[in-house]
């Protein structure tokens, strides 16, 4: 019997256009590259962020796919791919993302009959971080920043800028709940940073952090980026390192409570 | 103004007016369900007040009012959960709380007391210890040693320690702690821990309530 070979590879797709073309709806998984972006909306298709909670389904059904203890986010991930009706679902297996996304476009391409494009995303034009830097809920800002990245364009309305007192560090959570406890004048690091910039593969940005205010390093649980996350925890002096899987328990909850008010970062 | 901790198993209670008067402890299941106090912590703590503090928070400022040094280690052990906070310069440096693979420790060191009609106060701390990493997976650790022939007060004594040693590992392992909580009153689980142990009893979180009224 003949050996089975499964096309996996990290370089973009080169027919990508000509299989976008004519579409209405595509998926997006990480942050794909500008020009892709541009392409789709020069093209008019509409855009799902399938890093997201977008639909209503046990995340049980994905099991069939993944492994029960994998990232909840490309769990989240193949659970919409496979309830949306996309005409195509964008992967970014480059740095810019994970090599969890990059083994999960080859099960979306073996699972899936539609078109799995894969991108290499390595833009590196900074188009600033206001978001990140504004006073607004924590919140808004990680749904600003999410949503920008449907977009080809920087926020036209970022916040007003503002003086940090506490920083959260890390990928947008898959539980967006989490973010509420946190003070309006929480700055963003991270690779939630660098989506922003639209450089989600500057490795020195996502490492980048302030020593002067209290930080929760936050870590989704099976993510190669909680190793990044403790490392820099420990070096910064005055840090809280949080791993949460699915939903956030009433212990991190908790944790983060009492990190803010003890450290006085809430105002 | 009455406080209240709010535990799994006993919650304690102060009056504030009545500035000479002991804390008094009234198990959970004892509770009448219309009861309410001014300011609440514990699990249970947000169905009997309107003000509530976190159980990390209300120890944390316990520890800060009844430790009188810039470092200090604190750790509670309750029924359900354990849980820390690391203050290094006067400030406050780590913290955890494990609600989940600690989980039943305390409640399930009580139970086996009363199950097998054994007295802590005179159990001798083991020179052996089970692996333990919850109290309900480690009392299978105690049936099978039991049948293997071991003594059933020496089985739970182990079983106690393996305890101890994993509420000390939780808390990173630090050469001196103090301890919150109701093992407090149980001698070898205090004397299971591997390190300076300073039990400050079962009412810290109390205290840490009465500092956030004053401050508030």
């Amino acid at each position: 019997m003949a050996d089975t070979r499964i096309r996996q590879t990290t370089r973009t797709t080169a027919d990508w256009r000509q299989m976008l073309t004519g579409g209405k709806r595509v998926g997006i998984v990480g942050v794909p590259p500008l020009e892709v972006i541009a392409f789709l909306h020069g093209q008019g298709i509409g855009i799902d962020d399938l890093d997201a909670m977008l639909i209503r389904a046990d995340l049980e059904l994905v099991t069939a796919y993944l492994p029960r203890v994998y990232c909840a986010i490309l769990r989240t991930v193949v659970l919409n791919a496979l309830h949306l009706k996309l005409d195509a679902v964008i992967v970014d297996v480059g740095p810019g993302k994970c090599d969890a996304a990059f083994h999960v476009a080859t099960i979306l391409e073996e699972s899936l009959d539609i078109p799995v494009i894969r991108t290499e995303n390595r833009d590196a034009v900074p188009f600033g971080t206001p978001i990140a830097e504004g006073r607004l809920s924590l919140l808004d800002k990680l749904l600003r920043i999410t949503e920008g990245v449907k977009s080809p364009y920087a926020d036209p309305n970022p916040p007003p800028p503002c003086r940090a007192t506490a920083g959260f560090w890390g990928v947008p959570p898959r539980d967006f709940s989490i973010l509420q406890l946190f003070p309006d004048t929480t700055h963003v690091y991270g690779w939630s940073r660098c989506m922003e910039n639209k450089t989600p593969a500057d490795g020195d940005l996502e490492a980048l952090f302030n020593p002067e205010i209290p930080t929760v390093f936050f870590a989704q649980s099976f993510c190669a980026k909680t190793a990044l996350a403790r490392f820099l925890a420990n070096r910064h002096p005055h840090a809280l390192y949080l791993d949460v899987d699915v939903h956030t328990g009433n212990s991190a909850r908790a944790k983060i409570e009492a990190f803010l008010e003890l450290s006085g970062a809430c105002p | 103004m009455i406080l209240g901790d709010f535990g799994t198993t006993y919650c304690k209670f102060l009056d504030t007016d009545q500035p000479a008067a002991a804390p008094t402890i009234v198990a959970t299941k004892a509770l009448p369900p219309d009861l309410r106090v001014d300011l609440a912590t514990g699990h249970n703590g947000k169905r009997f007040a309107d003000r509530y503090v976190n159980e990390l928070i209300a120890l944390a400022r316990g520890g800060e009012a009844l430790i009188r040094e810039n470092e200090f280690l604190l750790l509670d052990c309750g029924s359900r959960d354990i849980k820390f906070v690391h203050y290094q310069d006067g400030k406050l440096k780590d913290m955890g709380w494990n609600a989940e693979c600690g989980a039943s420790m305390g409640f399930t060191i009580e139970l086996l007391e009363k199950y097998y009609d054994l007295d802590y106060q005179g159990l001798a701390v083991p020179a052996t210890t089970f692996s333990i990493t919850c109290g309900v997976l480690g009392m299978s650790h105690i049936f099978d040693a039991v049948i293997a022939g071991v003594p059933v007060a020496e089985a739970v004594a182990r079983f106690v320690k393996g305890i101890a040693v994993n509420a000390y590992r939780f808390a990173r392992s630090p050469k001196k702690l103090y301890l919150s909580g109701g093992l407090c009153d149980n001698p070898l689980f205090v004397a299971s821990l591997p390190c300076e142990t300073v039990p400050l009893g079962r009412f810290v979180l109390l205290e840490g309530l009465r500092q956030t009224l004053q401050m508030k």
